[in-house]
């Protein structure tokens, strides 16, 4: 399909980003590749500026559009999914609305992209020649892969209409493509079970199997018109997109965790093994996460700005609900990020204890102070919306009076949590503390097991406020009983998962030697306390689908999530403690007991709760548009401080490596070679955020006039087609 | 709209100024901000620039009043707990370790080794957890150490650049380790040690001052050979071979190679011989013994040793120059 461009100014341009990747590969090839770790490095600048700050805007714009351009499809995809097979076209349309916004970014993304390759290439000149000689593989890769998103991309957009209607297609055709995606399929769980593909770790082959093969798979099967073809094409988007930020991560983590070289930095391994270093794989689960977060916060910004601009109540309407959405989404991409965080920070440790140590007690101590902050704020607002939104439900006030408590208990977790295990004091505050240079209290609050409690309790807290806005204007329900067998399967497989999920680490724990964790062997009671803990998080389970299935959902949520929260916050938290005391390095497993019972909770609870209130009476028809302005303004601050967070992690992550390119192998002798303060920090991240947020609104702007115009020039075909009827009706007549 | 967007600007700016704000103050609060630290002399103000620069002694030591670490002993005045600063307390410190070592430490000995060994002093109410300093990613060299060395006997105490570069046999020993861990990219000895006893089990075949197994070469004397053959020998291990550690593979009367009941070819180190028998390690656990009636010859297999050739897939970078800094300390001198 050809770009009119005359008909797109300033859209649309995928063969851009084409062209930019031919250059990035043109500058991997031209330089020389046998460039050794240890030689004295060369630095360039361009018109005296700060070399190391310019790669750090450019990273971090190319990051910011790039998160955007990555999350955005994810969902609209899903909502396309949801659209599809409800038949509700408003689905349809707000899919096709996110994708919209995407376009305009996908181009200067590239930009940020190409400028960020010549920035590097010019500047860093050692370095980069260094590391295209050891990804040159993987460079080529991710040119290709540019082909692959960029083809999606036009046909995924342009193709809408074009692939919208029709009837079904023929049986033929649809057995060969559930043929292929059954044998897809078959692949995919023998890539899982390790059967195929190369030696690699469980966090990329789980990462590789949901995200690539599992996918693509099922969309095969799922085809049988022509909509469900362009579904396809958005997994293959989505495909694309995220081995893209895959590749790229390999990169960044292979600057912080080399692998398959020596001291001197030969390559000694195998292209594979440089792939997938220590952090390859943590880091991209990581920012996945995030991209969803971001994309999903970015669109309802964009969805804020409508509503507080709209002038007609459809208007109002139409945005508030596209907000609600997009909160949505990012909500789910928020919930799991904490624990993919920790994931990547105890992989850090396992790579590094310096790094680990100068990450949460080092130069960055009191940068993750900020980040909780910012994190904090993140649920904090988020919940805040979410009881914005149930003014605009009938019967919501019903639970108002929990509002007060979810407060209170998302307040002090997030005092807590921002709570530092030590404060710097002077001499007089250290003998007024009666020497010790711990505060009595507050030293137990700045310890991790206190940390890991408050944030389940800030999720769960979270998940709560969900809970109470599914159900505000919900009355008489329909007994689970009389809706067929649908509920009693879907709910039977989601205990089955919840079961799953927390009993296989329950086995684990009951059977794990406590020489693995190098403790003498008269610990294991302290495995054991855990995994007889999570078997009865399994038996509640177990109780929960039992009681649901007999009508008693509400009491099954009730006693299922109150478990879960004792045992999560209260019973680990406290008992976290005696094992930083007794067994310290097991605190690790408790921190994975807390996240598997709480995405237990959370999978069955929400499985219940969407039984439990299917086809129940609606007390009212949701008032979309009655929402309050100072709402709108928290879905753009949770823009903003999801936006300025990325930028702080960013440079968390990439400052850990201190002085070096290479962590080990390269070093940084350059005169930028130190840790800038959180001041510079927060100049930089600023100035990004700044500049990104108003880019985005550009092009938001740009996106509107070309909807306006698109409107009105089929306003004016069918201006000329009335007329042209007329004209023939009159010279008939 | 316009309107709009100008209200969501202003809101934008309000957010940044408040970030800029918490930036500001936090960076104020920690001791501003640190530049890059280009070479230094071996003097105080090298090491002070050092400390609160490139070394980051500052992010878990305080000096007095200076700093907001507490992580570890505060290396000024500070209360009861610290009435002497660092260059006095190292007087004191070195009785402690002269009595406790029975070799006679000096106060530039204890500073040395507070830095080139930390673990061999912990301060009553501390962790062992202090990092190692001359490996990545703080890196010092060994200049670098000993300009912090004299800005600590600064504190209190007699700066003597002579004993810093004269050293004692005290300090000489750290020397040498830090000298290792640098010609290895910045290893840490101490966990090459764990590597070579534990996480690689290299101690299955060789031995190290009288620890470790029979089937490889001895290590106690490895370093005398240099950093490029050692770093050869872990990386291709069948690129040159100690004589008397040769592959030999065994061929049978029949002039095929021999093959042992589970199916693996016999080719290892010969252990021992006899007038009637020979016996071949496969590996730590394998020792075939074989009756000479059996064999037609033993044959040198150049290409191959039973030494894996995947040990350096299985380490990783940090790991490999740990164990590099930790052979390279191996001199075949008695502790």
């Amino acid at each position: 399909m050809m770009v009119d461009d005359r008909k797109t100014p300033c859209r649309y341009r995928p063969s851009m980003y084409i062209v930019l990747a031919f250059v990035l590969l043109a500058c991997a090839v031209a330089i020389p590749s046998t460039a050794h770790a240890l030689e004295v490095n060369e630095y360039r600048q361009f018109m005296d500026l700060d070399s190391r700050k310019v790669v750090w805007f450019l990273a971090q714009m190319h990051l910011f559009f790039g998160a955007f351009v990555l999350g955005v499809p994810i969902f609209a995809v899903i909502i396309e999914i949801v659209g599809w097979k409800s038949g509700d076209k408003k689905f349809d349309r707000l899919a096709y609305e996110f994708t919209s916004l995407l376009s305009v970014a996908y181009a200067t993304t590239a930009a940020f992209g190409g400028l960020l390759a010549f920035a590097l290439f010019t500047l860093y000149p050692t370095f980069m020649g260094y590391m295209a000689g050891l990804f040159k593989n993987v460079f080529f890769i991710y040119a290709i892969m540019f082909f692959g998103e960029t083809f999606c991309l036009y046909l995924y957009y342009y193709g809408w209409e074009w692939l919208k209607g029709g009837g079904t297609f023929n049986r033929r055709i649809q057995w060969v493509l559930k043929g292929a995606g059954t044998v897809g399929l078959v692949f995919t769980v023998l890539f899982f079970l390790g059967g195929i593909g190369p030696e690699m770790r469980t966090d990329t082959r789980v990462f590789m199997t949901v995200l690539y093969f599992l996918p693509i798979s099922a969309g095969l099967i799922l085809i049988k018109d022509r909509k469900s073809v362009h579904i396809f094409i958005g997994i293959l988007l989505n495909v694309f997109g995220t081995a893209i930020m895959q590749l790229a991560n390999s990169w960044a983590g292979f600057m912080m965790s080399p692998a398959g070289v020596n001291e001197r930095g030969d390559m000694v391994g195998t292209s594979w093994q440089v792939f997938e270093n220590i952090l390859a794989t943590p880091i991209a689960i990581h920012r996945m996460l995030g991209n969803l977060a971001f994309g999903g916060f970015v669109a309802g910004a964009y969805a804020a700005i409508k509503f507080i601009g709209a002038t007609t109540p459809e208007e109002k309407a139409h945005y508030d609900w596209m907000g609600y959405i997009a909160n949505f989404v990012a909500i789910i991409g928020l919930i799991p990020l904490p624990f993919a965080g920790y994931y990547l920070g105890r992989e850090v440790y396992s790579t590094s204890a310096v790094m680990g140590n100068n990450m949460m007690g080092g130069d960055f101590s009191w940068t993750f102070i900020i980040q909780a902050m910012l994190v904090g704020s993140l649920f904090l607002i988020s919940n805040y919306y979410l009881w914005c939104g149930m003014t605009r439900i009938p019967g919501a006030e019903r639970y108002y009076g929990y509002i007060k408590y979810i407060l209170a208990a998302i307040v002090i977790s997030f005092a807590i949590w921002l709570t530092p295990h030590n404060l710097p004091l002077t001499g007089r505050e250290v003998s007024q503390m009666g020497g010790s240079q711990y505060h009595p209290t507050l030293k137990f609050l700045g310890l991790m097991p206190a940390k890991n409690a408050v944030v389940n309790l800030i999720i769960l807290s979270t998940f709560f406020s969900f809970l109470l806005y599914r159900r505000g204007n919900k009355s008489e329900r329909v007994p689970i009983t009389q809706q067929g067998s649908l509920p009693r399967i879907v709910i039977s497989i989601a205990g089955l998962v919840a079961v799953g999920i927390v009993g296989q680490y329950a086995i684990y724990l009951l059977g794990l030697d406590p020489k693995v964790l190098d403790l003498p062997v008269d610990r294991a009671h302290y495995f054991r306390t855990v995994g007889y803990l999570l078997l009865a998080e399994c038996v509640m389970a177990v109780i929960a689908v039992g009681l649901t299935l007999r009508d008693r959902g509400i009491l099954a949520q009730a006693l299922y999530l109150g478990f879960t929260a004792f045992s999560v916050v209260v019973f680990l938290g406290v008992y976290g403690f005696v094992v930083m005391e007794k067994a310290s390095p097991f605190l690790r497993n408790i921190a994975v007991s807390q996240f598997l019972q709480l995405i237990s909770c959370i999978v069955l609870v929400t499985t219940i709760d969407i039984f439990l209130f299917r086809g129940a009476r609606e007390i009212g028809s949701l008032r979309w548009g009655r929402m309050t302005v100072r709402s709108q303004y928290a879905l753009l601050l949770l823009t903003i401080v999801i936006t300025m967070n990325m930028g702080l992690m960013g440079f968390i992550r990439s400052g850990l490596r201190s002085d070096w390119h290479i962590f080990g192998i390269m070093r940084d002798t350059s005169m930028w070679s130190y840790t800038p303060s959180n001041y510079t920090m927060t100049q930089m991240v600023s100035l990004c955020v700044l500049l990104f947020l108003t880019g985005v609104a550009f092009m938001f702007w740009l996106s509107g006039i070309f909807s306006h115009k698109k409107e009105k020039e089929k306003e004016m075909e069918k201006a000329e087609y009335m007329e042209e009827l007329y004209l023939k009706e009159r010279e008939r007549t | 709209m316009t309107e709009v967007v100008g209200k969501v600007f202003v809101f934008l700016l309000v957010v940044l100024v408040t970030f800029l704000w918490v930036g500001h103050a936090i960076t104020r609060l920690t001791g501003g901000e640190k530049k890059a630290t280009g070479s230094v002399e071996i003097s105080p103000e090298g090491g002070e620039a050092i400390f609160w620069g490139k070394g980051r002694c500052f992010t878990c030591h305080s000096l007095g009043e200076r700093g907001s670490a507490v992580r570890c002993p505060n290396l000024g005045v500070w209360g009861e707990k610290f009435p002497l600063p660092i260059g006095l307390r190292a007087v004191e410190r070195a009785k402690e370790r002269s009595e406790e070592t029975g070799m006679e430490y000096t106060a530039t000995d204890y500073l040395v080794e507070s830095l080139a060994n930390p673990s061999a002093y912990i301060v009553e109410g501390y962790k062992d957890e202090m990092a190692v300093v001359y490996a990545p990613p703080i890196s010092l060299t060994l200049d670098e150490i000993k300009a912090v060395v004299s800005y600590l006997q600064s504190q209190g105490g007699d700066v003597d650049i002579e004993a810093l570069n004269n050293p004692t046999e005290v300090s000489k020993k750290f020397y040498d380790r830090i000298k290792a861990a640098s010609a290895a990219g910045g290893g840490d000895p101490g966990n090459g040690e764990m590597v070579f006893f534990e996480s690689a089990g290299c101690n299955e075949c060789h031995a190290i001052r009288g620890e470790g197994g029979r089937i490889g070469p001895d290590l106690s004397a490895i370093a005398k050979k240099g950093i490029k053959y050692i770093s050869e020998s872990i990386l291709q291990p069948a690129a040159s071979f100690t004589p008397g550690y040769e592959t030999y593979t065994v061929i049978k009367k029949d002039g095929k190679e021999m093959y042992d009941e589970e199916g693996r070819k016999v080719s290892g180190v010969k252990v021992k011989e006899t007038d009637e028998y020979v016996e071949i390690a496969l590996d730590p656990e394998s020792i075939v013994r074989i009756q000479k009636s059996e064999i037609k010859e033993l044959v040198i297999d150049k290409n191959k040793s039973i030494m894996p050739e995947e040990l350096i897939e299985a380490l990783t970078v940090k790991e490999y120059q740990d164990l590099l800094a930790f052979l390279l300390l191996q001199k075949g001198e008695k502790d």
